[in-house]
């Protein structure tokens, strides 16, 4: 992915969170929210899977959070917010997951942002 | 009669608040110390207000409240708002101050004349979308009490921009009838561009930005009527945030004057700040 940015809100540039993706990925963001206490965010660091398992997620939403498939878990309907608590705890931030949206390595985003545009409304449609 | 003094809009992001505590310890990072210098003058204006009470309109992250239940209007009621941990830890900061007579007073003026129909939150855990800038504006301990209102900004649909610019005309229209004197400001806090997910993260509009904060008081009607989806395609899908600084505005009266704003781009959120003082 270069460093040209869609003026659109489409897919892969950009994911909508809708009612639509809070029913599909309630799950997900319920766990995702669970590591706002530390107590949480120690069982699941000690057996991701059983914590996992135990908070109802699929398999395969398991195996997304398993390979920290950030742009995959969003598309799972994970809240970014709650998916930010799931990077957190195991250590990344942000920029892991950014990076993992824009298929760059973090440090080619971090050199990039601020990614500049400039345009007012009504422009480059 | 409680009095609106002004009002200020400012954006808050969670870098800004840890950027703060390494500033403060270590110096700030070149990427911050502009906003950290940039928000001085803020700090001496505020202190000069010396307001009674702020009324801050801000949006939780999904720090306090979660699917289960989630308010598109809610306010905070209670003698204070302890800090929410939002996944990694609670900063060196005590709990926000707050004022229930004021909050009850609000609620009833809203839900029953002004058609606001809010959620009540007699517990309110508040995360960096206060929290973040405050110590930027404030000592502690605080010595302002606050009362808080959350808009949904996380989940679609999200008010719109004229709805939150009404909302805010009710506020005046509730505060003005609240039974004291106190001297009260009022406060939006959100945006400005940015978008932290998706290929298009870290999408940095500064010509959106600058636009918006030249535009603010003397021609808000032209930023309301802007649709939401415009200002997220241009400025990235937090800059929806912005449509809660019309809350602010709104509260405020045509009499006033601009006395300070201050914008840069410190990462990936732009950072921007404006004033208002009413003349009357």
């Amino acid at each position: 992915m270069s460093n040209s940015i869609p003026f659109n809100l489409d897919p892969p540039g950009t994911y909508i969170y809708t009612g639509e993706m809070a029913t599909k990925g309630y799950k997900l963001t319920r766990f995702g929210l669970s590591l706002r206490r530390p107590d949480n965010r120690e069982k699941f660091l000690a057996d991701e899977d059983a914590y996992m398992r135990g908070a109802g997620l699929s398999d395969e939403e398991i195996a997304l959070v398993k390979a920290r498939d950030w742009t995959g878990l969003l598309q799972a309907g994970g809240h970014l917010q709650a998916m930010l608590k799931v990077a957190a705890t195991l250590g990344q931030n942000l920029w892991h997951i950014g990076a993992h949206n824009a298929e760059m390595e973090v440090e080619e985003l971090m050199r990039l942002c601020p990614r500049k545009v400039n345009a007012l409304p009504g422009g480059e449609e | 009669m409680a009095k609106i003094i002004g009002g200020f809009a400012i954006s808050h992001t969670p870098s800004m608040g840890m950027e703060y505590d390494k500033g403060m310890a270590n110096g700030f990072s070149p990427h911050w110390q502009p906003w950290f210098d940039g928000t001085r003058p803020m700090k001496e204006w505020l202190a000069k207000m010396k307001p009674d009470r702020m009324v801050i309109v801000y949006n939780d992250h999904l720090n306090h409240f979660d699917f289960d239940a989630y308010p598109t209007l809610a306010i905070g009621i209670a003698p204070e708002f302890r800090q929410a941990d939002e996944g990694w830890g609670l900063r060196p900061f005590p709990s926000l101050v707050g004022d229930v007579d004021l909050g009850w007073h609000l609620t009833n003026k809203l839900v029953r004349d002004g058609g606001f129909d809010l959620t009540v939150c007699q517990d309110l855990a508040i995360d960096h979308g206060i929290y973040s800038w405050m110590p930027y504006l404030k000592d502690t301990p605080w010595d302002t009490p606050i009362v808080p209102i959350a808009i949904n900004m996380v989940r679609h649909p999200i008010p719109t921009s004229q709805r939150l610019y009404n909302f805010g005309k009710s506020i005046r229209a509730a505060i003005e009838s609240f039974p004291s004197d106190e001297r009260i400001l009022v406060v939006a806090t959100g945006g400005m561009s940015h978008q932290i997910s998706g290929a298009r993260f870290g999408i940095a509009n500064e010509k959106l930005d600058r636009y918006f904060l030249s535009k603010l008081k003397s021609y808000v009607q032209e930023l309301v009527d802007l649709p939401q989806e415009e200002l997220m395609r241009l400025g990235g899908t937090e800059a929806a945030e912005l449509a809660i600084w019309f809350a602010m505005r709104g509260a405020l009266t045509d009499n006033i004057d601009e006395v300070y704003s201050y914008y840069t781009f410190p990462a990936i959120t732009g950072c921007g700040v404006i004033a208002f003082e009413e003349k009357g």
